[in-house]
């Protein structure tokens, strides 16, 4: 079965170009241009990942990624023509996993979104630990005690990648590569502000964090088990 | 040091001095009207001592005058009588002397025999208990005394009457008494002045007291005087610097209709004028701004839109024919410098409009070099260019933005590449305590004397014919430029025409230190240094 993909974007021809691109690569597109009717799009669509564009008339892009958030963990993806640090920031804090600079070529969009819409890496043990937090590889689940915690994909591979290597300290180049799939371009702020959401969600005190530790100067690593 | 210090404190005071201008005019004021009162005093006090000296001198010697009349009548009812009462009568005239010249502090009396007369030496002497004639009366004063003639004439002399440990001034006045049968005698009343020097220093002293009084009523006038001139002109001089601060709403309350409110005013007009031009200028930058991030936007929407279609022909070029396919391979490599080149132009804009922010880490400038290298390493291959890092010293790490840096060096790659003749290209990174220097050197065409003085401005091309594979835009090394200068840093250039060129960046290694020197000489010193591990 194709991957559902809705393309939320003001700018038909744009929107239109990217239906061809994403067609030809074997997705179904969905679109919509208003962002005060994309929540209902995204609920009649169903889509496996989202574009939205940040500009939109009726609601802010940034609006419309917050509201999507608080139903649904699925990825979304940001089309931006600002690559301002604010703007970028405030999109990524408002729940985008990753983002696109206008303008994008076809191959750079598509990479993106496979990345987004690939299964989870394998791994060989079925349950992990992480201080005090237990991740169910296979049933996709994090747990502290018998509390669930709910992590979007993205996040939950975010831990994943720490977590079956606890030895392993990680830089931020060595993140964005594994889980988001960068060789290259090394836009760290991906990495500081997905940190910040993980933590947010499974420490006890994100100030203090036991579960995503920082090693100053070099990158991240996971809590040893408690 | 108490030298030192004591130089200091004499520094301070001379800038307290230069630097207050109400001090000053209140400690001239007051000094020189300490002076006048000093010199209006002292004659005051003068004056009055005098005037009241005289009037004692005058009162003392009518008593005098009386009291030798008085004694001497004594003696001259008893003419021709025996030594016995003789003593009484001198005991009756000194009595007499003490009534007639009794003063209100005291009068002690001596009747002393002139010396060196023949005869009995009676009657006795007589002196007032307390009075020691040899102290008190000079030499002098009893000379003109004894040796005075036959008419009757006083002699007097200020002398000092010392009572108790006490000593007071005091007159001394002397005359000849003649006692029949005996001899000549010599009359002394010496008066006690203590109460008109009592009388004198309390005037002194009420002179003192108004004097010190007036000149700190001058010296407390002077300084409200000038306080109230001083004042205004302080609150300008503090309204000014608030307003060079950047405090735009600061104003000078303007009171009544005199100069310093026409200051104020015309102050207060100043500033007024000055806020409105800078609120006016922020307002055109702000839409300036605005104006280069809608054009951002707008112009990236289409541009997309554009690629994306190329990007979709060129990709299915082989089945189109010829002509076609050339076509899309072009419309392809020139979408792709346009937007390169929009991009350019848009960071140059906000370099322009002072809109970048700087988003620094610490980072490791041998690894964010290594990974620029690697990213060229394929243009480098295709001109048969190698490329080589020296880096001795082995781990630094910087306060730096890395996306600026990384950007800095791959332009230099690319511009070093497209002029370097095919010939080794040499990345030198050094650094010292308080700097990192990258140097980016080929040994290619380099550049004239000309050239280099040109070589950071917009569009400018070292040789407009020259073939150029990277697709520079040409505002490549203006936006390094200000990239470095954004970390407070320098980027220098060398060349030597057929020598190649070398740029050098330097930043400090922490933000915001300023540079004094760079770790690297320019350019780097050949050949290779041999690596210098421990």
């Amino acid at each position: 079965m194709n991957s559902r993909i809705l393309v939320v974007d003001d700018d038909t021809a744009l929107a239109e170009m990217i239906g061809i691109v994403l067609r030809s690569e074997g997705f179904e597109p969905h679109f919509c241009a208003d962002g005060s009717e994309a929540l209902a799009a995204f609920h009649a669509a169903k889509p496996d990942l989202v574009l939205l564009d940040l500009m939109l008339p009726g609601m802010d892009g940034i609006e419309v990624c917050s509201r999507i958030r608080e139903e649904s963990g699925i990825p979304i993806i940001m089309l931006t023509a600002k690559s301002d640090t604010a703007d970028v920031v405030k999109g990524l804090e408002s729940g985008a996993d990753d983002y696109v600079v206008k303008p994008f070529n076809p191959k750079e969009l598509v990479a993106r979104i496979r990345t987004r819409l690939r299964p989870t890496p394998e791994t060989s043990s079925e349950t992990l630990q992480v201080g005090d937090i237990v991740l169910d590889v296979a049933g996709h689940e994090v747990r502290r005690g018998d509390a669930r915690i709910n992590l979007t994909p993205l996040e939950f591979e975010l831990l994943l990648a720490l977590a079956v290597k606890p030895q392993q300290v990680f830089t931020r180049e060595m993140l964005l590569e594994q889980v988001w799939g960068y060789h290259y371009k090394a836009d760290t702020r991906l990495v500081n502000v997905h940190v910040q959401r993980l933590r947010a969600k499974v420490e006890l005190d994100p100030d203090n964090p036991r579960i995503v530790m920082t090693v100053r100067g070099v990158g991240y690593r996971a809590g040893s088990p408690a | 040091m108490p030298g030192f210090s004591l130089r200091r404190a004499l520094w301070r005071l001379v800038a307290l001095w230069r630097g207050s201008l109400q001090l000053r005019t209140v400690a001239i004021t007051v000094l020189l009207s300490a002076v006048g009162i000093g010199i209006i005093g002292s004659y005051m006090s003068l004056s009055v001592g005098n005037n009241l000296f005289d009037n004692r001198l005058q009162l003392a010697q009518d008593a005098s005058e009386r009291a030798t009349v008085a004694a001497q009548k004594r003696f001259a009812t008893v003419e021709g009588v025996v030594a016995p009462d003789l003593e009484v009568t001198m005991q009756d005239a000194y009595t007499a002397a003490a009534q007639a010249a009794a003063t209100p502090s005291g009068t002690s009396i001596a009747i002393l025999r002139t010396e060196g007369q023949s005869g009995p030496s009676s009657p006795t002497n007589r002196v007032t208990p307390g009075l020691d004639p040899d102290a008190v009366l000079s030499e002098d004063l009893r000379n003109d005394v004894a040796s005075e003639g036959d008419v009757p004439q006083l002699h007097w002399q200020s002398v000092s009457l010392t009572t108790d440990g006490v000593t007071d001034p005091a007159i001394a006045y002397g005359s000849v008494l003649e006692v029949p049968g005996s001899g000549q005698y010599e009359l002394y009343l010496v008066y006690n002045l203590a109460d008109t020097q009592q009388i004198l220093s309390f005037v002194q002293q009420s002179i003192l007291l108004g004097g010190s009084a007036l000149v700190l009523l001058i010296g407390a006038v002077t300084w409200i005087v000038v306080r109230l001139v001083v004042g205004p002109v302080r609150l300008a001089a503090e309204t000014s610097e608030k307003l060079a601060a950047g405090d735009l709403e600061v104003r000078i309350p303007v009171r009544g209709a005199d100069e310093l409110a026409t200051l104020a005013r015309s102050f207060n007009g100043m500033a007024s004028s000055l806020q409105h031009q800078i609120t006016r200028l922020a307002t055109l930058s702000n839409v300036q701004q605005r104006f280069v991030s809608d054009v951002s936007h707008e112009l990236r929407t289409p541009l997309t839109t554009i690629r994306l279609a190329g990007d979709v022909l060129y990709d299915q070029r082989d089945s189109f024919p010829p002509t076609t396919a050339r076509t899309a391979e072009l419309l392809h490599s020139q979408v792709e410098r346009f937007e390169v080149l929009l991009a350019d132009l848009l960071e140059m804009s906000r370099y322009d409009a002072g809109a970048v922010d700087m988003d620094s880490e610490p980072t490791n400038l041998v690894r964010l070099a290594e990974v620029a290298i690697e990213s060229v390493s394929s243009l480098a291959a295709s001109t048969g260019t190698e490329l080589r890092l020296v880096a001795p010293g082995g781990y630094f790490e910087a306060d730096v933005d890395a996306r600026r840096i990384r950007r800095i060096l791959l332009n230099l790659l690319g511009n070093a590449i497209d002029h370097g003749e095919s010939r080794p290209i040499v990345v030198y990174i050094d650094s010292d305590s308080d700097a990192v220097a990258i140097a980016v050197r080929d040994y290619g065409v380099g550049m004239t004397e000309a050239s280099m003085a040109r070589v950071f401005d917009r569009f400018w091309r070292a040789d407009p014919s020259r073939q150029r594979t990277t697709g520079g835009t040409g505002l490549g090394l203006a936006i390094s430029l200000e990239d470095a200068a954004l970390h407070g840093g320098w980027l220098e250039v060398w060349s030597e025409p057929g020598e190649g060129s070398c740029f050098r960046l330097t930043i400090p290694r922490v933000r915001g230190a300023e540079l004094r020197s760079s770790p690297l000489e320019l350019p780097p010193v050949d050949p290779v240094p041999e690596r210098e591990d421990s």
